[in-house]
Protein backbone atom coordinates (compact mmCIF):
# COMPACT_ATOMS: atom_id res chain seq x y z
CA UNK A 1 0.00 0.00 0.00
CA UNK A 2 0.97 3.16 -0.67
CA UNK A 3 1.25 4.11 3.29
CA UNK A 4 3.74 1.14 3.40
CA UNK A 5 5.91 3.16 0.95
CA UNK A 6 8.98 5.29 2.49
CA UNK A 7 9.90 8.91 1.73
CA UNK A 8 12.01 7.87 -1.30
CA UNK A 9 9.61 5.37 -2.81
CA UNK A 10 6.44 7.76 -2.40
CA UNK A 11 8.42 10.79 -3.90
CA UNK A 12 8.88 8.05 -7.25
CA UNK A 13 6.00 6.59 -7.31
CA UNK A 14 4.47 10.58 -7.20
CA UNK A 15 6.27 11.14 -10.01
CA UNK A 16 5.84 8.39 -12.19
CA UNK A 17 2.16 9.07 -11.93
CA UNK A 18 2.45 12.80 -12.45
CA UNK A 19 5.20 11.69 -15.40
CA UNK A 20 2.36 9.50 -16.90
CA UNK A 21 -0.39 11.66 -16.36
CA UNK A 22 1.82 13.88 -18.65
CA UNK A 23 2.31 11.95 -21.34
CA UNK A 24 -1.23 11.20 -21.42
CA UNK A 25 -1.64 15.41 -21.91
CA UNK A 26 0.57 15.28 -24.57
CA UNK A 27 -1.49 12.73 -26.19
CA UNK A 28 -4.85 14.20 -25.77
CA UNK A 29 -3.31 17.32 -27.45
CA UNK A 30 -2.28 15.70 -30.60
CA UNK A 31 -5.33 14.41 -30.79
CA UNK A 32 -7.52 16.84 -30.31
CA UNK A 33 -4.85 19.49 -31.91
CA UNK A 34 -5.15 21.85 -29.10
CA UNK A 35 -3.47 23.09 -25.94
CA UNK A 36 -4.40 20.85 -22.63
CA UNK A 37 -3.67 21.94 -19.05
CA UNK A 38 -3.18 19.08 -16.57
CA UNK A 39 -5.23 20.50 -13.13
CA UNK A 40 -6.26 19.31 -10.12
CA UNK A 41 -4.29 15.67 -9.66
CA UNK A 42 -6.29 13.78 -6.65
CA UNK A 43 -3.44 11.46 -5.59
CA UNK A 44 -4.32 8.94 -2.61
CA UNK A 45 -1.61 7.90 -0.33
CA UNK A 46 -3.60 6.02 1.90
CA UNK A 47 -4.96 3.11 1.36
CA UNK A 48 -8.18 3.53 3.15
CA UNK A 49 -8.49 6.90 1.47
CA UNK A 50 -12.23 7.25 -0.20
CA UNK A 51 -11.86 7.29 -3.97
CA UNK A 52 -11.79 11.16 -5.55
CA UNK A 53 -15.37 12.46 -5.92
CA UNK A 54 -16.96 12.97 -9.20
CA UNK A 55 -19.52 16.07 -9.16
CA UNK A 56 -21.60 16.58 -12.67
CA UNK A 57 -25.28 17.84 -12.42
CA UNK A 58 -27.21 15.23 -11.61
CA UNK A 59 -29.44 14.53 -14.63
CA UNK A 60 -26.58 15.03 -17.08
CA UNK A 61 -25.51 11.92 -19.37
CA UNK A 62 -21.58 10.74 -19.18
CA UNK A 63 -19.37 9.21 -21.28
CA UNK A 64 -16.73 6.94 -19.21
CA UNK A 65 -14.09 4.61 -21.51
CA UNK A 66 -13.11 2.14 -19.63
CA UNK A 67 -9.74 0.70 -20.57
CA UNK A 68 -8.20 -2.64 -18.16
CA UNK A 69 -4.25 -3.41 -18.29
CA UNK A 70 -3.35 -6.65 -18.89
CA UNK A 71 0.57 -8.14 -18.73
CA UNK A 72 2.59 -7.43 -15.78
CA UNK A 73 0.14 -5.43 -13.65
CA UNK A 74 -3.31 -4.81 -13.17
CA UNK A 75 -5.16 -1.40 -13.47
CA UNK A 76 -8.37 -0.19 -15.03
CA UNK A 77 -8.29 3.66 -16.34
CA UNK A 78 -11.00 5.43 -16.64
CA UNK A 79 -11.76 9.02 -18.87
CA UNK A 80 -14.94 10.48 -18.58
CA UNK A 81 -16.82 12.86 -20.28
CA UNK A 82 -19.66 15.03 -19.88
CA UNK A 83 -22.27 14.88 -22.59
CA UNK A 84 -21.84 18.48 -23.91
CA UNK A 85 -17.90 18.03 -23.94
CA UNK A 86 -18.41 15.14 -26.02
CA UNK A 87 -20.63 16.73 -28.63
CA UNK A 88 -17.54 19.71 -28.56
CA UNK A 89 -15.32 17.01 -29.42
CA UNK A 90 -17.17 15.96 -32.13
CA UNK A 91 -17.61 18.89 -33.67
CA UNK A 92 -13.86 20.14 -33.38
CA UNK A 93 -12.75 16.78 -34.94
CA UNK A 94 -14.63 14.94 -36.96
CA UNK A 95 -16.98 15.56 -40.25
CA UNK A 96 -20.18 17.14 -40.11
CA UNK A 97 -21.67 14.44 -42.34
CA UNK A 98 -20.82 11.83 -39.53
CA UNK A 99 -21.90 13.95 -36.53
CA UNK A 100 -25.17 14.98 -38.15
CA UNK A 101 -26.57 11.36 -39.49
CA UNK A 102 -27.76 8.78 -36.89
CA UNK A 103 -26.67 5.86 -39.43
CA UNK A 104 -25.61 2.76 -37.40
CA UNK A 105 -22.04 3.34 -39.27
CA UNK A 106 -21.97 7.11 -37.85
CA UNK A 107 -22.89 6.16 -34.49
CA UNK A 108 -20.15 3.24 -34.27
CA UNK A 109 -17.65 6.24 -35.85
CA UNK A 110 -18.36 8.75 -33.05
CA UNK A 111 -17.96 5.68 -30.45
CA UNK A 112 -15.04 4.68 -32.33
CA UNK A 113 -13.54 7.91 -31.83
CA UNK A 114 -13.79 8.75 -28.25
CA UNK A 115 -12.10 5.31 -27.58
CA UNK A 116 -9.39 6.01 -29.42
CA UNK A 117 -8.79 9.19 -27.54
CA UNK A 118 -9.26 7.00 -24.36
CA UNK A 119 -6.59 4.36 -25.87
CA UNK A 120 -3.85 6.43 -26.61
CA UNK A 121 -4.36 8.86 -23.47
CA UNK A 122 -4.12 4.76 -21.50
CA UNK A 123 -1.51 4.26 -23.69
CA UNK A 124 0.51 7.14 -22.68
CA UNK A 125 0.77 6.20 -19.23
CA UNK A 126 0.72 2.69 -19.57
CA UNK A 127 4.14 3.26 -21.81
CA UNK A 128 5.53 5.63 -18.96
CA UNK A 129 4.73 2.97 -16.29
CA UNK A 130 6.35 -0.06 -18.30
CA UNK A 131 9.37 1.82 -19.30
CA UNK A 132 9.76 3.09 -16.13
CA UNK A 133 9.53 -0.05 -13.82
CA UNK A 134 10.44 -2.10 -16.53
CA UNK A 135 7.21 -4.18 -17.13
CA UNK A 136 5.26 -5.75 -20.11
CA UNK A 137 1.90 -3.72 -19.90
CA UNK A 138 -0.73 -3.50 -22.41
CA UNK A 139 -4.62 -1.57 -22.37
CA UNK A 140 -7.32 -3.75 -23.80
CA UNK A 141 -9.37 -2.70 -26.23
CA UNK A 142 -11.55 0.14 -24.55
CA UNK A 143 -15.25 -0.44 -23.49
CA UNK A 144 -17.69 2.70 -23.29
CA UNK A 145 -20.46 3.16 -20.71
CA UNK A 146 -22.91 5.72 -20.75
CA UNK A 147 -24.46 6.92 -17.33
CA UNK A 148 -25.92 9.52 -15.62
CA UNK A 149 -23.41 12.04 -13.77
CA UNK A 150 -25.46 10.94 -10.93
CA UNK A 151 -23.98 6.86 -10.91
CA UNK A 152 -20.55 7.46 -11.96
CA UNK A 153 -19.44 7.49 -8.37
CA UNK A 154 -21.39 4.36 -7.58
CA UNK A 155 -20.32 3.12 -10.72
CA UNK A 156 -16.56 4.16 -9.97
CA UNK A 157 -16.94 2.23 -6.20
CA UNK A 158 -17.97 -1.11 -7.58
CA UNK A 159 -15.52 -1.46 -9.71
CA UNK A 160 -13.07 -0.14 -7.27
CA UNK A 161 -14.42 -3.03 -5.25
CA UNK A 162 -14.43 -5.66 -8.18
CA UNK A 163 -10.83 -4.63 -8.60
CA UNK A 164 -9.42 -4.97 -5.00
CA UNK A 165 -7.50 -1.66 -6.09
CA UNK A 166 -5.56 -0.29 -3.60
CA UNK A 167 -4.06 2.53 -5.20
CA UNK A 168 -5.77 5.53 -7.50
CA UNK A 169 -5.25 8.85 -8.66
CA UNK A 170 -7.25 11.50 -10.60
CA UNK A 171 -6.61 14.13 -12.99
CA UNK A 172 -8.77 16.78 -15.21
CA UNK A 173 -7.46 17.56 -17.92
CA UNK A 174 -8.91 21.44 -19.45
CA UNK A 175 -9.17 22.00 -22.73
CA UNK A 176 -9.34 25.55 -22.79
CA UNK A 177 -10.22 26.51 -26.47
CA UNK A 178 -13.38 23.66 -26.13
CA UNK A 179 -14.26 23.90 -23.15
CA UNK A 180 -13.77 20.38 -21.75
CA UNK A 181 -12.41 19.23 -18.59
CA UNK A 182 -12.78 15.56 -18.55
CA UNK A 183 -11.80 13.31 -15.37
CA UNK A 184 -9.15 10.62 -15.78
CA UNK A 185 -9.26 8.14 -12.92
CA UNK A 186 -6.88 5.20 -12.54
CA UNK A 187 -7.15 2.14 -10.16
CA UNK A 188 -3.87 0.16 -9.53
CA UNK A 189 -3.87 -3.41 -7.14
CA UNK A 190 -1.12 -3.44 -4.94
CA UNK A 191 2.02 -4.97 -7.52
CA UNK A 192 1.77 -1.45 -8.17
CA UNK A 193 3.53 -0.52 -4.70
CA UNK A 194 5.93 -3.68 -4.66
CA UNK A 195 6.78 -3.10 -8.14
CA UNK A 196 8.13 0.46 -7.00
CA UNK A 197 9.63 -1.37 -3.66
CA UNK A 198 11.50 -3.32 -5.91
CA UNK A 199 13.03 -0.49 -7.59
CA UNK A 200 15.57 0.50 -4.68
CA UNK B 1 -2.79 -0.28 -60.16
CA UNK B 2 -1.50 0.76 -56.12
CA UNK B 3 -0.45 -2.04 -54.35
CA UNK B 4 -2.93 -4.07 -52.16
CA UNK B 5 -3.16 -3.35 -48.62
CA UNK B 6 -5.01 -4.92 -45.98
CA UNK B 7 -6.25 -2.83 -42.49
CA UNK B 8 -6.34 -4.48 -39.49
CA UNK B 9 -8.00 -2.45 -36.50
CA UNK B 10 -10.46 -3.18 -34.13
CA UNK B 11 -11.81 0.27 -34.39
CA UNK B 12 -14.31 1.21 -37.33
CA UNK B 13 -12.93 5.14 -37.02
CA UNK B 14 -9.32 4.15 -36.75
CA UNK B 15 -9.93 2.17 -39.89
CA UNK B 16 -11.14 4.49 -41.86
CA UNK B 17 -9.00 7.05 -41.15
CA UNK B 18 -6.02 4.69 -42.25
CA UNK B 19 -7.94 3.99 -45.62
CA UNK B 20 -8.87 7.42 -46.11
CA UNK B 21 -5.05 8.48 -46.00
CA UNK B 22 -3.70 5.25 -47.63
CA UNK B 23 -6.27 5.63 -50.61
CA UNK B 24 -5.26 9.33 -51.19
CA UNK B 25 -2.12 8.35 -51.75
CA UNK B 26 -2.75 6.13 -53.85
CA UNK B 27 -2.89 2.50 -52.58
CA UNK B 28 -5.45 0.00 -53.05
CA UNK B 29 -7.32 -1.40 -49.98
CA UNK B 30 -8.23 -4.60 -50.21
CA UNK B 31 -9.99 -5.39 -46.99
CA UNK B 32 -10.77 -4.60 -43.17
CA UNK B 33 -10.17 -6.52 -40.36
CA UNK B 34 -11.64 -5.84 -37.13
CA UNK B 35 -10.19 -8.95 -35.39
CA UNK B 36 -7.27 -11.48 -35.45
CA UNK B 37 -8.76 -14.60 -36.76
CA UNK B 38 -10.80 -12.40 -39.54
CA UNK B 39 -7.46 -10.66 -40.07
CA UNK B 40 -5.88 -14.36 -40.42
CA UNK B 41 -8.22 -15.10 -43.14
CA UNK B 42 -8.55 -12.07 -45.16
CA UNK B 43 -4.90 -12.19 -45.13
CA UNK B 44 -4.13 -15.63 -46.41
CA UNK B 45 -7.05 -15.45 -48.88
CA UNK B 46 -5.62 -11.95 -50.40
CA UNK B 47 -1.84 -12.15 -50.11
CA UNK B 48 -1.92 -8.11 -49.63
CA UNK B 49 1.55 -6.33 -50.07
CA UNK B 50 1.07 -4.79 -46.80
CA UNK B 51 -0.75 -5.46 -43.93
CA UNK B 52 -1.30 -2.41 -41.59
CA UNK B 53 -1.87 -4.52 -38.14
CA UNK B 54 -3.31 -2.86 -34.65
CA UNK B 55 -1.21 -4.92 -31.50
CA UNK B 56 -4.56 -4.78 -29.48
CA UNK B 57 -7.36 -6.71 -30.89
CA UNK B 58 -10.73 -8.49 -29.17
CA UNK B 59 -9.69 -11.57 -29.70
CA UNK B 60 -5.82 -11.82 -29.91
CA UNK B 61 -2.37 -9.85 -29.73
CA UNK B 62 -1.12 -8.66 -33.04
CA UNK B 63 1.72 -10.26 -32.18
CA UNK B 64 0.05 -13.42 -32.19
CA UNK B 65 -1.54 -12.64 -35.92
CA UNK B 66 1.88 -11.60 -37.21
CA UNK B 67 3.59 -14.99 -36.04
CA UNK B 68 0.41 -17.28 -37.50
CA UNK B 69 0.73 -15.43 -40.86
CA UNK B 70 4.87 -15.81 -40.97
CA UNK B 71 4.36 -19.64 -39.91
CA UNK B 72 2.11 -19.69 -42.74
CA UNK B 73 4.66 -18.24 -45.23
CA UNK B 74 2.91 -14.81 -45.88
CA UNK B 75 5.36 -12.93 -47.59
CA UNK B 76 3.26 -9.44 -47.20
CA UNK B 77 5.07 -7.06 -45.42
CA UNK B 78 3.44 -5.89 -41.88
CA UNK B 79 3.23 -2.12 -40.12
CA UNK B 80 2.31 -2.75 -36.75
CA UNK B 81 0.01 -0.04 -35.54
CA UNK B 82 -0.28 0.76 -31.70
CA UNK B 83 -1.30 3.34 -29.00
CA UNK B 84 1.51 1.11 -26.51
CA UNK B 85 5.06 2.56 -27.50
CA UNK B 86 7.41 1.14 -25.48
CA UNK B 87 10.53 0.12 -26.53
CA UNK B 88 10.46 -3.36 -25.78
CA UNK B 89 7.11 -3.63 -27.05
CA UNK B 90 8.29 -2.25 -30.46
CA UNK B 91 11.43 -4.56 -30.45
CA UNK B 92 8.98 -7.50 -30.11
CA UNK B 93 7.56 -6.70 -33.15
CA UNK B 94 10.81 -6.04 -35.45
CA UNK B 95 11.52 -9.47 -34.11
CA UNK B 96 8.61 -11.19 -35.00
CA UNK B 97 9.35 -9.88 -38.96
CA UNK B 98 6.93 -6.54 -38.35
CA UNK B 99 9.00 -3.96 -40.97
CA UNK B 100 8.13 -1.02 -38.94
CA UNK B 101 5.82 -0.08 -35.94
CA UNK B 102 4.01 3.25 -35.64
CA UNK B 103 3.11 4.44 -32.62
CA UNK B 104 -0.87 6.45 -32.10
CA UNK B 105 -1.59 9.23 -32.58
CA UNK B 106 -0.16 9.65 -35.82
CA UNK B 107 -0.59 12.30 -38.58
CA UNK B 108 -1.94 11.09 -42.01
CA UNK B 109 1.51 12.32 -43.66
CA UNK B 110 3.52 10.27 -41.10
CA UNK B 111 1.57 6.89 -42.20
CA UNK B 112 2.07 7.71 -45.63
CA UNK B 113 5.94 7.68 -45.48
CA UNK B 114 6.25 4.45 -43.47
CA UNK B 115 4.21 3.02 -45.85
CA UNK B 116 5.53 4.15 -48.98
CA UNK B 117 9.02 3.64 -47.47
CA UNK B 118 8.22 -0.24 -46.44
CA UNK B 119 6.75 -0.83 -49.51
CA UNK B 120 9.52 0.40 -51.75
Amino acid sequence: MLDELNENELEIASRLVFDGLSMAKKSMEQILQIPIKMEKVDYSEKVSSPLAHYSGSEGESVHIIKTELMGELKGISHLIFKEDEVRKIYRACLPASIIESESPESKMMKMGFLTEVDNMMAAAVITEFSNFLGLEIYGMVPSLNVLKASEVNEFLEKESGDFQSVIHFKAIFHGEELDIAPDFIWLFQEEFVNKIKNLL
Amino acid sequence: MGKKILIVDDSIYMRSLIRSALEEAGYEIIGEAKDGETAIDLAMETSPDLITLDNILPDMMGFEVLKVLTENGLKSKVIMISAVGQQTVVNKGKELGAADYIVKPFTSEALVDVVNKVLN
